[in-house]
C-alpha cells in the first residue's frame, strides 16, 4: 500500500518507490530506499510525517503516494 | 596554508562547528555563479594556521541540488588537504551514507562525531574507537555546541593532511564490485585523478560522469545488458544506495549500544510535532507566532499595555520631548510602551544616526563650499544614507526573529504545513515566509528565498514580494488615504488601508499564478525535507548571522544606493542648463521636465495629463520613491511649498500645515492644485505599491537572481503590473462597468494561456509517442 495509507507508529518495510529519477534519488539520499525500514508519525490530508533511520522527514502528498510499503 | 573542507549533512551542527573552528576569522562569500553562501575562515591553534571553508550541507555527493555539486566539485578539483565530515551520532547510518561516499574518493579525511552529549543523555553509548576501527579514518567524538573535543579534532586532521590517503568503497563485496574494478582500472589508465571515486559514480550512471567520460560508460552499459537483479532490476543507482546502507547497518550498527531495546520511542520532538504540525491546530498556532513577530517588531504599543490601561502620553505628562533626556525617553514610551523592535529602531534612527548625521550636516553646511555642493553632500548623499541606514534596525530585528525561527527547527514545519495550499498557486510552502517577511521589508524577505530550490520558483517569488506592502509604504498608504478621507469627507481611511493590502495579496497571487504557467514555467518541486529536532536557538550563532547581514548591507548602502541616490538628487536639484535650483524650484529641474514629458503615459492609471498643468508632482513624487518609499510623501511636502510659491497654481495653504509628518495635508494641498480624483488617488498608491521598489530592494534582487536577464525581465515585470493594477484600478473606479472588460480580458487570458499550454502539452507528447 501507499505510504499514506499505511497505519500510524508501526514499522513498515518499503516495497517500491515509482517516482521520477531525480526524486528518487533524493529519497535514497535520505535512507527511503528498498527494503528498508520507515514509520509513520503522523498523517493528515495526504502529507506525511515519518520516521527514517533517526531522522524525520515529511512528504507531500505527491511523494507519499508514490512510496510502497508493507507492514515489517 | 592548509586547506580543509567541512562536510556534513544539513542539521548535523556544521555551522555551530564552523564558528567554533574560525570565529571572528570567518567570511562569507557567494560559491561562483550560485547564490549559496561560502563561507571561509582560519583555524589557529595548530603548529599551523589551518584554513577551514564550510562546504553546504549535503546527504551525497549526486549533482542534484546545486549544493551537491558544489561540495563535490570543491573536494575533486581543488584538493583540499583533508576533509572533515561532521557526523550527527543521533542518526549515524543516515549520516554514514555520505562518509561512504567521501570515502571513495582520495583525500585524507576524519570523522567528527558530533551530538555525543546528546545520544548519551538518551542512555545510548556510541564507541567511536570501534568506528575508526572499522572505518579506517580517525573518528573523533566532539560536542560543537559545547566546543568539546575541537582541539582533539584539528589535531588528528592536522597529523592526517600530512599523510596521502587512498580512496576505498564499502561496495567491494557487492554484485556490482567487478564492474567497478573494471572501471577503475580503465580510468586509471587514461590518468583519471580518483579513479576509484568515478568508477563508482560511473556506475550509478550519474549525469556529470556520463558526460565527462562517455568512451568509459560503454563498459557499464554492456555490464548492464548481462546483469539483472531479483529486486532492483537494473537500476544501478538504486543498487548502490541499497549496497551502501546495509553495508553501513551490518558492519556499524554494532558500535551503537541502545538502552531502550525497544524499536520505536517516540522523542520530545515529536511529542512537539504532534501539536506543532496538527491538521487543525498547525496554522491558527503559526499565525499567533507570526503575529508575535510582527508586534515585537513593529508594535508602537507592546502588548497593548497603552490601550489597557490607558498611559498618558509624554506631552501630557509635562516633558519636554525637544531635550536629550525627552527624546531619549521617548525612544521607549509616549502614550504606550514600545515594542523591542520599535524602541531599537528609535534609539537608532532619532538618537544615533540624528546627531551623528546633524553633526555632520553641521560641518558642512558651516563650511566655505559652494552651495550646490553642500546641498549635493547634505541632500543628496548624507540624506540618502540615512535613508538607507533606517531601514537597518527593522530588517535586522526581523532577521533575528526568522534566524530563531530557522535555528529552533521550526521554520522546516512552518514550510510542511503550508505547502498544501502554496501547491496550489504553484509554490511550495517554502515561498511563504519571503513573502511574510515582505510586509516588514523586501530585502531580508529576497534574502531568505535562498531556501528555495527551484530557480523558477525563486524569480517569481523574489518578483511579488514588493507586493506584500513593506513597512516603508505604509506611509503612503496613510498621507494618501487620510488625504482622501479628509479632502472629500467619504469613506474610512482604515478601510481603504486594509483594501490596498488585500489588493497586493491579490496581485501577487495572481502574478505568480500567470508566471508559473507563462514565463517561468515548471513543476513545483516536490515537498521532500527533513524536520530536525527542535532546540534551543545558539547565540553565537544567532549573532554571527545577523553580522553577516550587516556588513552585507552595509556595503550595498555605500554602493550602489548612495550612487542612485546621487544622481535622482542631482536631476531634481539641476536644470537643463545645469542651473543649480533651490528645493523651491524643483518645477524647473531635469526631473520635472522629464516627468513632464513622460506625463500622457500615465493618463490611464488617473495621473497623467487630464490632471493638467501640475500633474507632474505625482510622477515627480514616484520616481522619488525609487530611492526610499517614505520619499513619496516627504516629496509631496516639498512640491506643495514650491506650488504655493507659484503664482496661480491655485494651492491656498490656509489651514493646512504641509510639513506635518504624516503627510495628510500635503496630498491635499496636492489634490487642490491638481484636481485628481479618488480613482485616480487610489490608483496612485496601488502604482506604488505594485511597481519598482527601492534600490535597496532592486539591488538585493539583482544580487539575489544572479542572471542579467532575469534581473531584467524583473523590472519589465514590475513596471508593466503596476501599469496595468493601477490603470485597473482607475478606469474601475472611474467607470464601474469597465469592471466587466477587465474581468472579460482575464478570462480570455486565463483561457488562451490554458489552451496553448494544452496544446504545447499535446505537441510534447506526440513528440515522446514519435
Amino acid at each position: 500500500m501507499p505510504i499514506v495509507l499505511a497505519p500510524v507508529n508501526t514499522e513498515l518495510r518499503i516495497l517500491r518507490v515509482i517516482a521520477e529519477e531525480k526524486v528518487k534519488k533524493h529519497l535514497e539520499n535520505l535512507g527511503v530506499v528498498v527494503n528498508g525500514t520507515v514509520t509513520v508519525l503522523s498523517s493528515s490530508g495526504g502529507a506525511v510525517v515519518c520516521k527514517i533511520k533517526e531522522g524525520r522527514v515529511a512528504l507531500d502528498r505527491d511523494v507519499s503516494t508514490k512510496i510502497l510499503v508493507t507492514p515489517a | 596554508m592548509i586547506k580543509v573542507a567541512l562536510a556534513g549533512n544539513p542539521n548535523s551542527g556544521k555551522t555551530t562547528l564552523f564558528n567554533g573552528l574560525t570565529g571572528s576569522t570567518a567570511h562569507v562569500g557567494n560559491w561562483p555563479g550560485v547564490t549559496v553562501d561560502k563561507k571561509e575562515g582560519v583555524y589557529k591553534k595548530c603548529a599551523e594556521p589551518i584554513s577551514v571553508v564550510d562546504l553546504p550541507g549535503i546527504y551525497s555527493l549526486s549533482p542534484y541540488t546545486p549544493e551537491e555539486v558544489i561540495a563535490r566539485n570543491y573536494i575533486i578539483d581543488e584538493k583540499p588537504d583533508c576533509v572533515i565530515n561532521i557526523v550527527d551520532a543521533t542518526n549515524l547510518e543516515r549520516n554514514l551514507y555520505l562518509s561512504t561516499q567521501i570515502m571513495e574518493i582520495d583525500v585524507p579525511f576524519v570523522i567528527a562525531l558530533n551530538m555525543m552529549d546528546a545520544v548519551e543523555k538518551k542512555g545510548d553509548r556510541i564507541d567511536a574507537a570501534k568506528l575508526e576501527e572499522k572505518l579506517g579514518v580517525p573518528v573523533v567524538a566532539i560536542s560543537a555546541l559545547k566546543g568539546a573535543g575541537l582541539n582533539v579534532l584539528m589535531e588528528r586532521v592536522y597529523k592526517a593532511s600530512k599523510e596521502k590517503r587512498v580512496g576505498k568503497t564499502v561496495l567491494e563485496s557487492g554484485a556490482l564490485a567487478h564492474l567497478i574494478r573494471d572501471v577503475k582500472i580503465a580510468l586509471a589508465g587514461q590518468g583519471v585523478e580518483n579513479p576509484l571515486f568515478h568508477a563508482v559514480k560511473l556506475a550509478e550512471e550519474d549525469e556529470l560522469e556520463v558526460k565527462a567520460h562517455k568512451d568509459t560508460v560503454k563498459m557499464v552499459e554492456e555490464f548492464k545488458d548481462t546483469f539483472k537483479d531479483d529486486t532492483f532490476g537494473d537500476d544501478f543507482e538504486a543498487l548502490i544506495a541499497d549496497a551502501r546502507y546495509k553495508y553501513i547497518s551490518e558492519n556499524f550498527s554494532s558500535v551503537v549500544t541502545k538502552k531502550d531495546k525497544e524499536k520505536f520511542a517516540s522523542t520530545k520532538s515529536d511529542k512537539a510535532d504532534r501539536v506543532l504540525t496538527h491538521k487543525i491546530w498547525g496554522i491558527p498556532i503559526f499565525l499567533l507566532v507570526l503575529f508575535a513577530v510582527f508586534h515585537l517588531t513593529f508594535s508602537e504599543d507592546f502588548l497593548y499595555l497603552g490601550k489597557i490601561f490607558g498611559f498618558a502620553s509624554l506631552e501630557d505628562l509635562g516633558v519636554d520631548t525637544e531635550a536629550f533626556g525627552g527624546q531619549l525617553l521617548a525612544c521607549f514610551y509616549d502614550g504606550a510602551v514600545f515594542s523591542p523592535g520599535v524602541i531599537i529602531n528609535n534609539l537608532w534612527n532619532d538618537i544615533i544616526v540624528e546627531y551623528a548625521f546633524g553633526w555632520l550636516i553641521g560641518l558642512i553646511e558651516g563650511s566655505s563650499m559652494a552651495g550646490w555642493a553642500i546641498g549635493l553632500i547634505n541632500d543628496g548623499v548624507i540624506e540618502g544614507l540615512k535613508a538607507v541606514l533606517s531601514f537597518l534596525p527593522p530588517i535586522l530585528t526581523l532577521f533575528l526573529f526568522f534566524s530563531i525561527l530557522e535555528d529552533s527547527g521550526y521554520m522546516a514545519r512552518i514550510a510542511f504545513i503550508l505547502d498544501r495550499m502554496f501547491r496550489k498557486f504553484g509554490l511550495s510552502g517554502r515561498a511563504f515566509l519571503p513573502m511574510i517577511m515582505g510586509f516588514g521589508c523586501s530585502v531580508p524577505a529576497m534574502i531568505n528565498t535562498r531556501t528555495l530550490a527551484d530557480d523558477k520558483e525563486r524569480a517569481a517569488t523574489i518578483r511579488v514580494i514588493p507586493f506584500f506592502s513593506c513597512g516603508a509604504k505604509l506611509p503612503i498608504l496613510t498621507a494618501v488615504a487620510g488625504a482622501v478621507v479628509a479632502y472629500f469627507s467619504v469613506g474610512n481611511a482604515d478601510l481603504i488601508t486594509y483594501g490596498m493590502y488585500l489588493l497586493g495579496i491579490v496581485t501577487a497571487i495572481l502574478a505568480v499564478l500567470f508566471m508559473r504557467n507563462t514565463s517561468l514555467k515548471g513543476e513545483t518541486p516536490p515537498f521532500i525535507m527533513e524536520l530536525p529536532a527542535y532546540h534551543a536557538p545558539q547565540f553565537k550563532n544567532l549573532m554571527i548571522h545577523l553580522w553577516d547581514k550587516t556588513k552585507h548591507f552595509v556595503k550595498k548602502a555605500f554602493t550602489i544606493i548612495v550612487a542612485s541616490t546621487i544622481v535622482i538628487w542631482v536631476l531634481s536639484h539641476f536644470s537643463f542648463t545645469w542651473a543649480f535650483l533651490e528645493d523651491e524650484q524643483v518645477n524647473q529641474s531635469i526631473l520635472a521636465q522629464l516627468s513632464m514629458l513622460v506625463q500622457p503615459i500615465f493618463t490611464p492609471l488617473g495621473f497623467g495629463s487630464q490632471l493638467g498643468t501640475y500633474g507632474w508632482v505625482f510622477i515627480v513624487a514616484a520616481i522619488s520613491g525609487l530611492i526610499a518609499k517614505e520619499n513619496v510623501i516627504a516629496t509631496f511636502a516639498t512640491l506643495a511649498a514650491c506650488l504655493a510659491a507659484m503664482a496661480g497654481s491655485g494651492v491656498n495653504l490656509a489651514g493646512l500645515d504641509i510639513e506635518a509628518e504624516e503627510g495628510i495635508d500635503a496630498v491635499q494641498a496636492m489634490i487642490s492644485a491638481t484636481g485628481i480624483g479618488i480613482p485616480g488617488l487610489i490608483a496612485f498608491i496601488a502604482f506604488n505599491m505594485t511597481t519598482i521598489p527601492c534600490f535597496a530592494a532592486v539591488g538585493t534582487a539583482k544580487a539575489e537572481l544572479m542572471n542579467n536577464k532575469s534581473y531584467k525581465g524583473t523590472l519589465i515585470f514590475w513596471i508593466v503590473s503596476s501599469f496595468l493594477v493601477a490603470s485597473a484600478v482607475y478606469t474601475i473606479g472611474s467607470w464601474w462597468w469597465t469592471a466587466f472588460i477587465w474581468a472579460a480580458a482575464i478570462a480570455l487570458t486565463t483561457w488562451c494561456i490554458i489552451s496553448y499550454n494544452k496544446r504545447a502539452n499535446e505537441k510534447l507528447n506526440d513528440g515522446k509517442l514519435k
